[in-house]
This record gives structure tokens, C-alpha cells and sequence, in this order.
């Protein structure tokens, strides 16, 4: 139990200096969802909160063909479940969005607040790594873009500096020929903490040759992340049964995963060989196809195919 | 130290004393007395604290209190009129969509805001959309029947 | 034979008595209570699982500006208390702890904030005792002994092994020689994990000290008068001197059978003079407040060619953790299953460790049992290759048969929920691969206990009902509706008075499936007799003999000119200066008869054989109801019972850890109970075998359901894959082990068993 100020900036420029001020014990906000939770264990100890809830202009979802998807930092996961462009151009995502706990914390936590909380399991981490993800990131001296996967340093910890915000998070525009799908193991269908959750997206050229293949491992490492080794043995390839099969026998061996109360580290590593077949043999059927959301909400959580 | 807040719940503006690290449901519960909304887990797992925050359903137990004072809350308090219980309120009472109850107020409020949004959903629809809501004893036969038959009623009398 | 055609209210949906102020968040439960000048109540947890408290230093918390009072054990009368069979505990511990999460001390302070601050400020000194966590490793001489003194606590019976604090048996016939008769013999070793019965409104309760001195608790219980006694026996106070508040109970399924929490505040409470309040956190709930833990069950069958079982062998072992929190065995004569096998030995232990203390769950035990048996005898059908069903068909208890307590089973629907399954799942049926049909029996009695109503009629006719039983499960109406009924008034004419323990005559406690069964019948009895005091006055009033009267919807009458009669209205007014005064009909009884409970039930699957995972596709239970007090609310306890069920076949695992037995899950984000987008619709059959007792022919409800899922389960996926998972939960980790032969089987020592008992 440890008391904390509640601070609220209604601008960026105001937020920025209230964590300046506040140092080190101060912490930035934005749904709170994962916040409450852990100060209420004591995990997390802050003298006060700055809460980014009321500065304006930052809960966009925009599309073009140009910059791709830009997401604002106060954009939240619900949000990103609802877009029509998101579940058209980044089905993935959008099963990350659907596979994300329930409803009512899907309405209060953000896309960004799951990012910079950099947990291993973060349901719509392994999708944005997959889409190649970019962060804004805005600090009294100016701001910087990096890609996501630089984010990750550590498990709940980022590349983000003391007193630096993440306002925006950019999917670049996928090419013509795109698949992909997220696919989150769990004993249930919602609420639950993903035993391993993977990512694929694929583009596809004319002659059906794999032109780029990425693949994002959720909760088998201390972050999320990407299967190099898996991508490159796909790329100019035919994906057939035989290179998808050997894609994902290399993801499997990539990871580390650990032993904990939800399985085993060898049933997390075969998971990830199972779901890496999976996600990467419905993206190529489905490359510049997307399915339905219906489709994409009950394959993101279905317990058994 | 407690600090005024004055939140719009059911319509209503109340100037409550709330301490910066409550919750929107400690506020609720232990400062507006509108003990509706029930306290389950506090940690975001069972549902049964759901308010609608701007019509949408959320876990008041994850909401910091003072960032709510912008928002139209709305509790389970807030449903029935002197006219009567809200069609949801009303099919959760006709099919025995309740036992103990104490999930029930967060499930109304899961269904209502979500019927808002959807008024022609499939049974899938509904399980989906209630997967944020625990209950023991129902095995939820008998709530998704009753939040078909509200959106069926509702339809009906739009 | 009663029929469903004859009744007026019976058989009939009825929303429940409580069901606006539900909808409506009006409903006051325990942690809803508010009074002037109220602190709140926190717990401090102990860090060790067997050490002796050196010290508590409580003087920094004691002197945080807004703390009221600081209580520890040695604050509490030197009493030991039980709440099974043995006075095994202290309320808080004196000198030694048992568990990790034991509460060892408790604050009172002006908010929850500062009590929190408080306890984080209490200082504790332990010294370790050796402890052992696997019961298994427990019963082994030279395992570390949980309670030394265990043979010098009241209570104590004769008990065989080390750690063991209770031995339950039952024999009949000759054993030995049958297996030795027997064509084949089939053995098996299961396991069920530790569950937690997953209410949820966390335990809660208001304590106040009224200017008199007398304990006034709010609480969230199913049993005031039990909570009463044992807070009586705690505190040193008698009876008299403590009432009872029962709020809205938040779901209980055994887990409120009893004291829990209520004397911290209590105490709290007396010592400042202000009212305290307790809630539980989440975590609280899962560490502090017993579950059921592990089960492992060794069964062994003799069986004839035919299929004929001749011979059943079953040990268990019940893990008890640190305390008997209620009695481990209830599964004892489940062993045989809702099957006449003539030969058995059946032997349940209740083993102590050093984790959290055993608590009561929906016939706890029995659902243990029921999967190790059921899944035992799918096994024998597809080792003597005889089909599953048929198997439970040619050995299933007939009326007339004896039961493993000894009582002769009367009439029963077994046999018709048997059919009704099979018709209903089409049963048996070709399947594409992967996919699975499973069956479970389930056999429970009617729960039985002491049980009172008084039903007083009001001067408009109405009447008021009272019983000391609190609401689980919808009770409070299906027992307004068998007043209805036995009054022949419409339900919006009875009123059911919300109670306390001052006012309410004393009942048992509302778990075990006994209210309708048992407080059903007293209100039956009652409201007969309520009648009977309605028609003497009317015989009176009209100036005939009272066996001239009939009595139909609230109207006694002349049965030769039914015209002429009296109205209850009528009746009320007239007795309020009638001779006898105004009438109140009134009825106890403490034990009922053997009435037994039977269901079957069975699963559809389908197994991902790169995953392991299973998906229910279909579940349907038949179950012999008697007769459906209120449809509406059998189904709907019926639909519940079975999702827990599914719970502890596919998910739920309450997991403790190996070296210390702290419970590693303690949240609903990681004891993961079924969600509505889990799950299939449910598919209830009603079967109506009246029973000869219980009120208008009804049996008990709400135990079965919860029993069959696992077994089904489990089969089924033996049907879909051909492998038999024996352990809980069946988890796709588990389930591509056994697909990949890496199962291992459980291992049990049985031959120790029978050796220490000198069984050869």
C-alpha cells in the first residue's frame, strides 16, 4: 500500500514537464489497467501518476496508403478491435485486439500502455512486431522513431528514457499480396494470460513466392519477439506444407521459454511450433483475402482446431 | 489525502471527497454509496464492477477515479426509472438469468452497453461479448438467453 | 403417483422472490454494509508453512495515526475449535503456523489504506519447523509431523498412518475370494487437482457491539446459526449473547459453510467499541480460505465376462492441508458409484500438510470420486469390450437394492436418466476423427438436517414465511412455492421474511442439496398445518364438522355446498378475535429418510491432436428431479453444477507450490473458471420420479451436476484419440503427453495401505 498523487496534464508539453519534475517516481498512465493491478500488489510503488487521459488529440487510428497505420497513444485496444482498416489491412492485429482479456479492459487499456509495459505476453505485441511496428517517441528534447522491436530491452522494461513518452505507434502499409493472423493459446477464450501467442504476416509476390515473411513469438522469451531464423528460411520460397512445417520447427527452436502455473517450457515450444504452422498456413491462404472478423475473433481464441 | 471530485453518475453531478488513489468503484461503493457495483477480484479478472464509462462497458476497479471526472457514468443503479426495470433488468428477471446475484449488476452492464452498440447479435456474439464476466452458478444458459430476448424485445419496441 | 398435471404452482416458472432487487444492485451482501463510525478490518499472512512465531512486534502499526486496535492470536481465549471432526485449530494461531497465508494478526484502523500500512508494519519473527506439502510423502513414517500433539485433540479417533486425522471404511462381503472369481481385473490410480469453489463475492462481514454488549455480525454465510456457535466457542461468549445477520450470500458452494473470519472483526469490535468491517481481497480469498486440494484415488474391480462387476477395491487419499476444515470424506461410499457390487473395500484418508486447510465444495469429495470411478468404469468396458453404456446399465442400483450405508434404495429414476442420455446424444454414434462421446453416472442423496418453518397468516390473507435457512441457489423461492402450493395460494401471496438468527427458529445450514429436500418439508409440514388451523377455525365460523371442509386457492369451504366457505381474507380478519388467536401454522423435524439422487450425463468432444486441446462440443445431463419445484431455477442450478464441473475437467487447477504449499494461483487470472464463450448450451432432461419423501415428491438438486464432467470428459476424449488422461485437469499440455505415450501413471503405494491394516 503506498499512497500516490494523482496528476493530470491536458497537454503533451504538460505531461512531458510533470514527468520531468516528478523523476523517477513518477509514473505515466494511460489506461491504468495494468497500473491499479500492480500497485495494488505493490509491484509498482510511485510517489504520483501522471495521467495521460485528458491531453487531447492523441486517441486517433488513421490509415493511408503512404504513412500506413498511425495508432495514438491514447487509441485503445477496443478501438483498434472496431477498425474496419485494422481488421481489413492488419487482420492480425485485430486478432491480437479480440484475443486481448475482455471487454471492459479492452476499453480502457491502449495499444501504447501495452507497449510500454513490455509484457512478455501482451496480446497485441507479436502482431505489431509482425507489421514491422513503429514508436514516436517524444522527450523534452524533441522526438525519435524507433522500431518495436528495439523497444523491448527486458521483460516490463524499455528503451523508452526517464521522462520520455510513446505517442504514436505506425504499421507501415502492408503490400498488395498480405496475410496474417494471431493466434493466442489458452486454456480459456478470453481473460486469460496467453501461454504463447504467435504472429504471422506474409506477402506473397505474383508467382506466389513468399516475397517477406515476419513471424512475432508472444510469452516464450522475456519479450516478445521475432523469429528471425523461421522468416528467413521462408523468403523467395514456395510455402508449401514442407517450408511451413520447417518454419516452424526453426521458430520453436528460437525461443526460451519458461515453466510456469499455465505449462511447461517444452509444451510452450511445441505450441509455437504447432501455431507458427498455423498462423503462417492461414495467412497464405488468406494473402490479399482478409477473412471475416467473425473468422478472425474465433481463430484468434479457438481452444482446439 | 481525500480531494473534491465531482463526477456525473446516472445523470447526476456529485461532489464527492476521494482519495487520488481510489479507484472509480471505491469512489462509487465507499463515497457515492451506490453499491451496485460489486467487488469481485479488483483486479480486472471477473467483471462484476462494470459501469459504462461514455456508454461503453469498463472495469470501474481499473479506472483511477479522478481521471472519470469528464465522463457519463452510468451504474446499475442507474437503469430502472420509476417507469420500471430497463429490458435487460427485465429478461435477466424472466429467464432466471440470476442466482446470487452478485456478478449480475457487472453482466447487465456488460449487456447493456454492448446491445447499445450491436442490437441484432448472434448467441456467439454474446458469449463473446460477456467473456469479461465471471458467474459461478448460472453457466450463463439462461444469461445469454436473457440478453437475446432484451435484444429481441428491444428491437421490437425501437 | 404424483403427477405434474395436479399442481397449481409446482412445475411452473416462478422469477425469483429476490430477482428486482438483483437486477436492480439493491440487493445488500455483506460488504454492502455501511454503519457510522465503521473501521476497516486487514490481515497480516504468514510468510512460513510450519514455524513457530518467535515474536510479533505490532508497536509501529499500533502507533499509525488512524489505527484503532491490533489483534494476534495470544489476544484470542486459549480454545481449540474444529470445523470438521476435530478441534484441530486456533482461530489465529498462538505459537505455531501451518500454512502459508495463516492470518497471525489483524487491524482495525479509520480506512482500508491505513489498516493496509499498518499490517505492512507489523514485524514478525518465525523459527521453521520442518513441514511436508505432499500428503502422499505425509502418511510415510518419519515425514514430518504437522500437529504433534494430534492424539490429544478432542475429537481424535483411532486412525491408522502418520498424519492422518481421519480413516473412513466400509466393507461387505468377501473381498478376496471375489477377485479371485473374477474373469478379469482392472485397476487404476487417479488423481483430481485442488479447486477452488470460485464464489464470487469474497468473504465479508460487518462486526458491531451493541450498547448492551451484544455481537451483532453481518454476514455473508450459509450458516448463521453454525457462524453463531463457533464464534460463541472462539470468543468465550454464549450463544445468547451473539446475533446473526445473514446478507445477501455472493455464492457460497460450501465454502460459507461455517466461522470463517467473522471473530477478527469481532474482537476488533469489542476491543474499540466501533463496528469493524472485513472484506477479503481476491488473493485473500484463494490463500486464507480453504478449497478443496488434491485427491488420489486407487480403484480396482473384479469383473465377470458379462460384465458383471463382483468385486471393487478403492483407497483414497484426501490431502486436509494444515487443518480438518471440514470433513474430507463424504466420498467414502462414492467409491462404489451408482452400481450393486456385492464385494467391496472402501478406504478414505484424510491426510494433514502444511498448506492451506481443506474447505467444503459442493458434496465435496463426491465429484473426486465420481471421476476415478466413472472413468474406471469406462475402462473395464473397453477391457472386456462391452459398450460403455451397457456396462453402467447391466450394473446400475435397482429400487430394492442395498446401498453402501445399508439402506434398501427406493424407487429411483437411475434407469430413465440412463435412457433419456442415450436417446438425447444418440448414443452410440459414429464420429469423425478426433472426435469423442463420454458418459458419467452421478449418485447423491438428499441432504437432511434440522429444519424448521412457521408460516403466519396475515390479516389480508397473505401469509409470512420464516425459516432460519439462508438463500442458496434460489431456495427462499422454491420455498414460497411449496407454501404456495401446500396453502393453495398464488406465490404472490407468500412473503419470505428476510431473517436472523434472534428471530428465525434454528435451522441447519443451507448446503448439501438439504433445503428444498428438508426445509421444503417442514414448510410443507407447516403450511399443512397452517390449513389445519384455518379449517378448525372455519369449522367454528360456518358451524360444520372440520372434515365437512375442503380447502382449495385460498378458500376453506363446505365440500357438500361448496358455496359456502370462507376466504383466507376472510379467515385472518375473523382470527385475529377468534378464540385461538391469530394463526400460525409451525413444523420441525430433524432427520429425513434415504432418498437418493441420481443423474447421467455426456460429452461431446473434440481433441486437437497437435495441441492436446479439447473442445466441448455438446454436454447433456439427465437428472431424476421427483418433481420440479420451479423448472426455471432446477435448470438453472442444474446448468451451474455442470459448468463447475467442466471447470474442474478442463481448466480450473488450483496449484500449490512443492516446497512450501503456498498456493501459486491466486487469481482469476490464473485459476481459470469457465467463461460464457468457453462453453456449448447446456442440454438439461428433467426426470420426475417422485421420491416417497422430500415436500410434493421433490429430490435434492444442486450436487450431481458438478460430479459427471470430468469422467464424461475424459472418456469422451479416450472415445475421440484412445488415450485415458487419470489426472485433472485434462490440459492440452496433458493430454499431447498421453497422445505422444509420455503419460505417466500416478504412482500409490497400495500394498502399505493394506499391510498397515494387516490386510494380506
Amino acid at each position: 500500500m503506498a499512497r500516490f498523487d494523482y496528476l493530470e496534464p491536458h497537454s503533451l508539453d504538460e505531461a512531458l514537464r510533470l514527468l520531468a519534475e516528478g523523476g523517477d517516481n513518477t509514473r505515466l498512465v494511460a489506461g491504468s489497467t495494468d497500473f491499479l493491478v500492480r500497485w495494488r500488489t505493490g509491484v509498482w510503488r510511485p510517489d504520483s501518476v501522471v495521467c495521460m487521459q485528458h491531453v487531447p488529440g492523441l486517441d486517433y487510428i488513421t490509415w493511408n496508403p503512404d504513412d500506413g497505420l498511425s495508432i495514438g497513444a491514447l487509441a485503445t485496444v477496443q478501438d483498434i478491435e472496431q477498425s474496419d482498416e485494422v481488421r481489413n489491412r492488419y487482420p492480425a492485429l485485430a486478432a491480437g485486439a479480440t484475443a486481448f482479456a475482455g471487454v471492459q479492459v479492452r476499453n480502457l487499456a491502449t495499444v501504447a500502455g501495452n507497449i510500454c509495459n513490455a509484457s512478455p505476453a501482451g496480446d497485441t505485441l507479436p502482431a505489431l512486431l509482425a507489421y514491422n511496428a513503429q514508436c514516436r517517441i517524444v522527450g523534452t528534447g524533441g522526438e525519435r522513431w524507433l522500431p518495436l522491436d528495439e523497444v523491448f530491452v527486458g521483460p516490463g522494461r524499455t528503451a523508452l528514457e526517464s521522462g520520455e513518452i510513446l505517442t504514436e505507434i505506425r504499421l507501415p502499409a502492408p503490400a498488395e499480396n498480405t496475410g496474417g493472423l494471431y493466434i493466442k493459446h489458452s486454456p480459456r477464450g478470453a481473460m486469460d494470460i496467453s501461454a504463447v501467442g504467435v504472429a504471422s504476416v506474409v506477402s506473397l509476390n505474383a508467382d506466389g513466392a513468399c516475397a517477406s515473411a515476419r513471424i512475432a513469438l508472444g510469452a516464450v522469451a522475456p519479450t516478445p519477439v521475432r523469429a528471425y531464423g523461421a522468416e528467413g528460411r521462408l523468403v523467395s520460397q514456395t510455402l508449401d506444407a514442407a517450408n511451413i512445417a520447417e518454419a516452424g520447427r526453426l521458430a520453436a527452436q528460437s525461443c526460451s521459454p519458461i515453466a510456469d502455473v499455465r505449462s511447461g517450457a517444452d509444451y510452450r515450444r511445441e505450441m509455437v511450433r504447432v501455431l507458427t504452422e498455423r498462423t503462417l498456413s492461414h495467412a497464405v491462404a488468406t494473402a490479399g483475402n482478409p477473412p471475416s472478423y467473425d473468422d478472425i475473433r474465433r481463430l484468434a481464441v479457438q481452444t482446439a482446431w | 489525502m481525500k480531494q473534491p471530485l465531482t463526477l456525473k453518475i446516472n445523470g447526476e453531478n456529485r461532489l464527492l471527497l476521494v482519495e487520488p488513489f481510489y479507484s472509480l468503484l471505491d469512489c462509487l461503493r465507499d463515497e457515492a454509496r451506490l453499491t451496485g457495483s460489486k467487488k469481485g477480484c479488483d483486479e480486472g479478472d471477473c467483471g462484476a464492477c462494470t459501469v459504462l464509462l461514455d456508454g461503453k462497458p469498463v472495469t470501474s476497479c481499473l479506472v483511477l477515479a479522478h481521471s472519470a471526472h469528464d465522463a457519463e457514468i452510468t451504474t446499475i443503479e442507474g437503469l430502472a426509472d420509476v417507469d420500471g426495470l430497463s429490458p435487460v433488468q427485465k429478461a435477466f428477471v424472466e429467464h432466471g438469468g440470476l442466482q446470487c446475484g452478485f456478478c449480475i449488476p457487472g453482466l447487465i452492464m456488460s449487456a447493456t452497453g454492448f446491445l447499445q452498440a450491436n442490437p441484432e447479435p448472434t448467441e456467439e456474439d454474446v458469449r463473446f461479448a460477456i467473456g469479461g464476466n465471471l458467474c459461478r452458478c448460472t453457466g450463463y444458459n439462461r444469461v445469454v438467453e436473457a440478453i437475446m430476448a432484451a435484444a429481441a424485445e428491444m428491437r421490437e419496441s425501437a | 403417483m404424483t403427477t405434474t398435471t395436479q399442481f397449481k404452482v409446482l412445475e411452473q416458472n416462478h422469477p425469483r422472490v429476490d430477482a428486482y432487487e438483483k437486477v436492480t444492485g439493491r440487493a445488500a451482501y455483506a460488504s454492502d454494509v455501511y454503519l457510522p463510525g465503521m473501521l476497516a478490518c486487514k490481515l497480516l499472512p504468514s510468510e512460513r508453512n510450519h514455524a513457530r512465531i518467535v515474536s510479533i512486534d505490532t508497536g509501529a502499526a499500533a502507533a499509525l495515526p488512524g489505527v484503532r486496535a491490533v489483534v494476534t492470536g495470544t489476544d484470542f481465549p486459549d480454545v481449540r475449535f474444529g470445523s470438521g471432526a476435530l478441534r484441530d485449530r486456533y482461530v489465529m494461531p498462538r505459537e505455531v503456523v501451518n500454512f502459508v497465508g495463516e492470518p497471525i494478526a489483524a487491524v482495525a484502523a479509520d480506512d482500508e489504506a491505513t489498516a493496509q500500512e499498518a499490517i505492512e508494519l507489523i514485524k514478525v519473527e518465525y523459527e521453521d519447523i520442518p513441514s511436508v506439502v505432499n500428503p502422499l510423502a505425509a502418511m510415510v513414517d518419519g515425514a514430518a509431523s504437522v500437529h504433534p500433539d494430534l492424539e490429544s485433540y478432542e475429537g481424535y479417533g483411532f486412525t491408522l498412518g502418520h498424519n492422518v486425522s481421519t480413516l473412513l471404511d466400509a466393507d461387505r462381503g468377501d473381498v478376496e475370494q471375489a477377485f479371485r472369481d473374477a474373469d478379469v481385473v482392472v485397476e487404476d490410480v487417479y488423481r483430481s487437482q485442488g479447486i477452488n469453489q470460485g464464489f464470487l463475492e469474497p468473504m465479508a462481514c460487518v462486526a458491531d457491539v451493541e450498547p448492551s454488549g451484544r455481537l451483532v455480525i453481518y454476514a455473508s454465510t450459509q450458516g448463521p446459526y453454525q457462524i453463531r456457535a463457533g464464534l460463541a466457542a472462539v470468543l468465550e461468549m454464549p450463544v445468547s449473547r451473539i446475533r446473526i445477520v445473514p446478507m445477501e450470500l455472493g455464492g457460497g458452494f460450501g465454502a460459507k459453510l461455517r466461522l470463517a473470519f467473522e471473530a477478527f472483526p469481532a474482537l476488533l469490535a469489542m476491543r474499540t467499541g466501533r463496528p469493524v468491517k472485513l472484506v477479503n481481497t481476491r488473493e485473500e480469498v484463494f490463500t486464507m480460505n480453504g478449497p478443496r486440494l488434491p485427491v488420489t484415488n486407487y480403484v480396482r474391480s473384479g469383473v465377470m465376462n458379462d460384465g458383471t462387476i463382483v468385486a471393487r477395491e478403492a483407497y483414497t487419499i484426501f490431502d486436509v492441508g494444515a487443518y480438518l476444515g471440514a470433513g474430507p470424506n463424504s466420498g467414502i461410499g462414492h467409491g462404489i458409484g451408482a452400481y450393486r457390487i456385492p464385494n467391496f473395500r472402501l478406504r478414505s484418508y484424510g491426510v494433514y500438510t502444511n498448506k492451506i486447510y481443506v474447505g467444503s465444495y459442493r458434496a465435496s469429495g463426491v465429484a473426486d470420486m465420481t471421476f476415478a470411478v466413472e472413468s474406471h468404469m469406462d475402462h473395464i468396458a473397453h477391457e472386456i469390450g462391452m459398450d460403455p453404456y451397457d456396462l453402467r446399465l447391466h450394473n446400475a442400483l435397482r429400487e430394492g437394492d442395498v446401498s453402501v450405508s445399508g439402506a434398501v434404495v427406493p424407487s429411483n429414476g437411475l434407469i430413465e436418466t440412463l435412457e433419456a442420455i442415450k436417446e438425447t446424444m444418440e448414443w452410440p454414434r459414429q464420429l469423425e476423427d478426433g472426435h469423442g462421446l463420454g458418459l458419467a453416472l452421478c449418485e447423491w442423496r438428499s441432504g437432511s438436517g434440522p429444519s424448521t418453518a412457521a408460516i403466519s397468516i396475515n390479516d389480508d390473507g397473505t401469509v409470512s414465511l420464516l425459516t432460519g435457512s439462508t438463500d442458496i441457489s434460489g431456495s427462499d423461492t422454491s420455498l414460497a412455492a411449496i407454501a404456495a402450493e401446500a396453502l393453495g395460494i398464488p406465490m404472490s401471496s407468500v412473503i419470505v421474511a428476510k431473517r436472523d438468527t434472534d428471530m428465525a427458529p434454528y435451522t441447519g445450514q443451507s448446503g448439501g442439496s438439504r433445503v428444498v429436500y428438508s426445509q421444503g418439508t417442514a414448510v410443507q409440514r407447516a403450511a399443512e398445518d397452517t390449513v389445519q388451523k384455518l379449517m378448525a377455525l372455519a369449522a367454528e365460523r360456518l358451524g360444520v364438522p372440520e372434515d365437512a371442509l375442503g380447502c382449495e386457492d385460498g378458500r376453506v369451504y363446505v365440500m357438500d355446498n361448496e358455496p359456502q366457505g370462507l376466504t383466507f381474507v376472510q379467515l385472518a380478519a375473523a382470527s385475529i378475535t377468534s378464540r385461538g388467536g391469530p394463526i400460525i401454522g409451525t413444523a420441525a423435524l430433524s432427520s429425513m429418510p434415504y432418498t437418493p439422487v441420481f443423474a447421467a450425463q455426456a460429452a461431446e468432444v473434440k481433441v486437437d491432436r497437435d495441441t492436446g486441446q479439447i473442445k466441448l462440443l455438446r454436454y447433456v445431463q439427465a437428472q431424476d428431479v421427483g418433481v420440479a419445484i420451479n423448472p426455471m431455477a432446477v435448470e438453472g442450478q442444474l446448468d451451474g453444477g455442470v459448468v463447475q464441473g467442466i471447470g474442474r475437467a478442463l481448466t480450473e487447477d488450483q496449484q500449490f507450490d512443492p516446497d512450501n504449499g503456498a498456493v501459486r494461483n491466486p487469481s482469476f487470472a490464473s485459476y481459470l473458471m469457465p467463461l460464457a464463450i468457453d462453453l456449448p448450451e447446456i442440454e438439461d432432461v428433467l426426470i420426475r420420479v417422485p421420491a416417497e419423501d422430500g415436500p410434493f415428491g421433490a429430490r435434492a438438486v444442486a450436487e450431481p451436476p458438478g460430479f459427471g464432467p470430468p469422467a464424461a470428459i475424459a472418456n469422451a476424449v479416450y472415445d475421440a484419440v484412445g488415450v485415458r488422461v487419470k489426472q485433472l485437469p485434462l490440459s492440452g499440455e496433458r493430454v499431447l503427453a498421453a497422445l505422444n505415450g509420455e503419460y505417466d501413471d500416478i504412482p500409490f503405494d497400495v500394498e502399505a495401505l493394506r499391510l498397515a491394516e494387516g490386510i494380506i
